[in-house]
């Protein structure tokens, strides 16, 4: 069997489980386990158990259970509320003024945690409640969570730019600051969007009704709900600017700070502490079990012989090196719709690499755009992880449909943004250039 | 009916249970990565063992989780075509891709016992400055798959029931399940 | 018309380091063009089909039927493994190393004890293993108030001869040691420190190095090599020993290349160890041979085999 038409079955199996409402890990489990046993034999199951193994053993993921439980901690004890109530005040009549602020969250959030999965269901945690709960639409909510956790893997640190710098040899440090702009541009252009259809449609992101608008020592005094999360942030990520922790470690300090706060409201309990160990687990274990299969899928596919369909890709490209470019974020878009980030990574970036610089074209600007593409395929249907993640805290009224429906906006957004730094690769090489 | 009932309830409430107590793993994770930034930043003297601890514990946490998140119906599927079944059609789909779960879940036993057990022979260590036992950890991969195999015999039994118009139990997690807690929203 | 197969190769380099191109490329061109297509290599980015840790399994079932490693992460199925992945301040220069491997039998002691799992084993070369660091270390108390990232044997070495060693995952060494929660790691020497950008954020490299080993090794499936005709088996184990030699000699120049690199570009210097530094550490590392000795009947000859060649050399 040609790899084209075992990548075909493998999607189409793929899609087809998913779709009769198997869940993720199980379908992506299930269908590699078939597909190495057609194409590689029985004993080859042992990457499998090998892959999950390897999974297990992943310091880094070790900051998904404690990021969400810093939020389950902060969601519990109504730290994240008070936030949100002083957010509302403050915004008053701004129409989509939550969205924005959470966004602002959101980037802060990228800038402590270099994956995203820990993003998202920490925002998830925090934001998605209070927002609905003050009349926001939900697909507004869903997609500014879902585009904003993404920031993540963007916004320095990041565990796939220093994947992207071992595969491809490129700066760690230079990868890092070529990220600050198209981060902070991302968020621009997010924001712009937010505004404009908020104004048009304010239905979507009401303000604050007249009556409810605070006076201002109302305002100032709602201030003091900001302390708490503020001295969270400086923790964590004052230990990571400070040398004091590495980014996986940091997230240990965010559970400190999120301990103390409990205190301070008087809400360090059992039950609490409990509860709240208790929905991290079936969030990590929900995250990790997806992340388990994902990575025997990648392998099995990999084993198959991908690589080599890249390969045929790329020797019958269209004209000249922007359509070699373009081509290529195309590829890795339909891909990151299926497969883990990771995965995308291992067999893309050995073929593309070399074209890359044959072409002449500086790889830290290119690494920022695969990047950013990673990221819109974190939230690109079917199968984006954040998507999933998501799924796994939203309330039953919120079905995958309106998930779905709700990044179509925030991924064409993004794509704008992806569009603004091919056309100028200054906006990712500015700063690189300036600081090494 | 009823040894079939009580099985189903029993493989329940022991994933349930044994989520409950492994839940409490995070605190030992925050702990530990706690204390070795503690002894590095100000005791400077960095231990060997407390983040390969912490890696062991956290990958025996993530495995363990299979279970206890099938209990909890926390595995997540898309639900496009999905919502718009009735309850018996429902269960009818799912009897059908239980099969995709069996495929994986049997790989995952037997290959991870193998490993297991292979690692339980030799008592593999890690080989690392502190160089620990790690074949409890790699037992814990079978052990969870067996767990999580179980609770998928219950879901495909409580399915067949529906499908055949029976009665399936009152499943006692969902009693006081914490999902979906209409206070979170 | 003869038929062809095609080999899955497990590399434990990501394809950024240059013994991705170097070694394994090489390999795949030789093999290929020697057996006339007969025998194809895919080859498989660090941990695409199977983590550094689970190849050598992989490779001994016959699930893929080449792959490389460090033979750290055999230590379970080879007692050699603790000698082969390098005593610490044991040989002074690559040659000795080198000739240990070929010239002393300690290749084919290896050798032996990877055919009971049904592994071919090839050293791709020996080289040293160097540490860079944030700050120079001129005195024995510089080296003890380090924070050193480090991993497996060595690192329980260092930690035994004073410095104080974390492990963190390769993925967080360079934000590490960019903000201070380390000042100082080693990953390979000069070519993996700046495949890893280590240079931008520390500038002095470290000599003489920590250990000199046959740290990368070449592994087939037996099951595969017989698979091949009697000739093609042959064509390919002898091009794993030119290999070996090839290679050998070929990284100690880039490694210069790539030392003078640094220090043209990113101002790096070397920072060679103080004699009393040099004199303590390697009378630490003595006591961990021992250990490494323990393992087994083989580990032992071994071992015995180095000590008395290292006396010859007058070194002991
Ligand atoms: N095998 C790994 N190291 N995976 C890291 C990927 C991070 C994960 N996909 C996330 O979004 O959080
Ligand atoms: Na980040
Ligand atoms: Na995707």
């Amino acid at each position: 069997m040609s790899i084209e038409i075992t990548t075909l079955l493998f999607f189409a199996a793929l899609l087809f489980f998913l779709v009769l409402g198997l869940p993720l890990t199980f379908v992506l489990g299930g269908v590699s386990v078939i597909f190495l046993y057609f194409t590689w034999g029985i004993d080859s199951f042992y990457m499998v158990t090998s892959q999950m193994w390897g999974t297990m053993e992943s310091f880094t993921l070790v900051a998904i259970p404690l990021f969400v439980f810093m939020a389950m901690i902060l969601e519990r004890t109504g730290v994240a509320k008070d936030l949100y109530r002083m957010m509302h005040l403050w915004c008053g009549g701004l129409r989509g003024g939550l969205a924005i602020g959470t966004l602002g969250i959101c980037a802060i959030f990228g800038a402590m945690v270099g994956i995203s999965g820990a993003a998202v269901v920490a925002m998830g945690t925090i934001a998605l409640p209070a927002m609905l709960e003050r009349g926001y639409d939900k697909k507004m909510v869903l997609g500014c969570i879902n585009t904003g956790g993404g920031w993540g893997i963007l916004i320095p640190p990041s565990i796939l730019m220093i994947l992207y710098a071992m595969i491809t040899g490129v700066s760690v440090g230079k990868m890092f600051a070529a990220g600050v702009l198209p981060g902070i541009l991302l968020m621009v252009l997010t924001v712009i969007y937010i505004v404009v259809r908020c104004y048009f449609q304010p239905h979507l992101a009401p303000a604050l009704p007249e009556d409810e608008r605070a006076t201002w020592p109302e305002k100032l005094r709602a201030l003091r709900a900001v302390l708490l999360p503020i001295g969270i942030v400086v923790m964590v990520l004052g230990s990571i600017v400070g040398g004091i922790t590495t980014p996986t470690e940091a997230a240990a300090m965010g559970v400190l700070g999120a301990l103390i706060s409990a205190a301070v409201y008087g809400k360090f309990n059992w039950p609490l502490m409990h509860e709240a160990a208790l929905r991290t687990f079936k969030l990590t274990g929900m995250i990790m079990w997806i992340l388990f299969a994902a990575h025997a899928f990648s392998a099995a596919y990999q084993g198959m012989g991908a690589q080599e369909l890249i390969e045929g890709m790329m020797t019958s490209l269209p004209g000249g090196p922007w359509g070699i470019i373009i081509t290529m974020m195309l590829i890795v878009f339909l891909l990151a719709m299926v497969l883990d980030p990771v995965g995308i990574m291992l067999i893309t970036l050995p073929v593309f690499m070399p074209i890359v610089a044959s072409l002449g074209f500086d790889p830290i600007w290119f690494g920022i755009l695969f990047v950013i593409n990673m990221e819109i395929g974190y939230m690109t249907p079917p199968f984006g992880f954040n998507l999933f993640y998501l799924k796994g805290i939203v309330p039953p009224s919120i079905t995958m449909g309106d998930i779905y429906k709700s990044v179509v906006p925030f991924v064409l957004v993004e794509i704008v943004g992806l569009a603004l730094i091919m056309i100028f690769p200054e906006i990712a090489t500015y700063l690189p250039d300036l600081l090494f | 009916m009823r040894p079939i009932h009580a099985f189903m309830n029993g493989v329940s409430r022991l994933n349930d249970f044994i989520g409950r107590w492994v839940a409490i793993l995070v605190f030992a994770m925050f702990v530990l990565l706690l204390l070795e930034v503690f002894m590095r930043y100000v005791m400077a003297s960095p231990t060997a063992w407390t983040n390969e601890l912490t890696q062991l514990l956290f990958g025996v946490y993530a495995v363990m989780a299979g279970g206890y998140v099938m209990v909890h119906r926390g595995h997540v599927n898309v639900d496009l075509l999905y919502s718009h079944l009735s309850r018996r059609a429902q269960a009818g789909v799912d009897i059908f891709t239980s099969i995709i779960f069996f495929i994986f879940m049997g790989a995952v036993l037997y290959f991870g016992t193998d490993m297991a057990l292979e690692s339980i022979r030799g008592l593999e260590t890690s080989y690392s400055a502190w160089n620990p036992p790690i074949w409890p950890a790699k037992t814990a991969i079978p052990v969870a798959a067996l767990l999580l195999l179980l609770q998928g015999v219950v879901k495909l039994l409580e399915d067949i029931m529906i499908a055949l118009n029976l009665e399936p139990p009152v499943r006692h997690t969902d009693v006081k399940s914490h999902d979906n807690n209409p206070e979170a929203l | 018309e003869e038929k062809s197969t095609t080999w899955r190769v497990q590399s434990h380099w990501p394809s950024a380091s240059s013994s991705y191109e170097d070694s394994l490329v090489r390999l795949k061109n030789q093999i290929e063009e020697r057996t006339e297509g007969r025998v194809k290599l895919n080859l498989h980015e660090a941990g695409a089909l199977f983590k550094a840790q689970e190849t050598f399994n992989a490779v001994s079932r016959g699930i893929v039927e080449m792959g490389t490693i460090s033979p750290a992460y055999a230590q379970d199925k080879i007692s050699l493994a603790g000698i082969a992945s390098g005593l610490p301040f044991a040989f002074r220069n690559v040659w000795e190393a080198a000739y240990f491997h070929k010239g002393l039998g300690f290749e084919d002691m290896l050798r032996e004890e990877a055919a009971k799992h049904n592994v071919y084993w090839s050293t791709d070369k020996v080289y040293p293993t160097e540490m860079v660091v944030k700050n120079p270390i001129n005195s024995w108390e510089d080296f003890t108030s380090l924070k050193i990232r480090s991993s497996g044997a060595l690192q329980k070495f260092l930690d035994d001869a004073g410095a104080s060693t974390s492990y963190l995952p390769g993925s967080e060494l360079y934000p590490a040691l960019d903000s201070g929660v380390v000042d100082g790691a080693h990953w390979g020497a000069a070519q993996g420190a700046a495949s890893m950008s280590l240079y931008e954020v520390a500038k002095y490299h470290v000599q003489p190095a920590l250990n000199i080993a046959g740290t990368d090794v070449i592994i087939v499936s037996q099951k595969a090599l017989d698979k091949l005709s009697d000739k093609d088996q042959e064509t390919i184990k002898q091009i794993l020993d030119e290999q070996f030699w090839f290679r050998t000699n070929e990284y100690q120049y880039k490694e210069r290349v790539a030392l003078s690199k640094a220090m043209e570009e990113n101002g790096v210097e070397i920072n060679t160890l103080p004699e009393d530094v040099q004199q303590r550490l390697t009378k630490a590392a003595q006591a961990s041979w021992d250990e490494a000795g323990e393992r087994s009947e083989n580990a032992a000859e071994a071992l015995e085999k180095m000590k008395s060649f290292l006396r010859e050399l007058g070194y002991l």
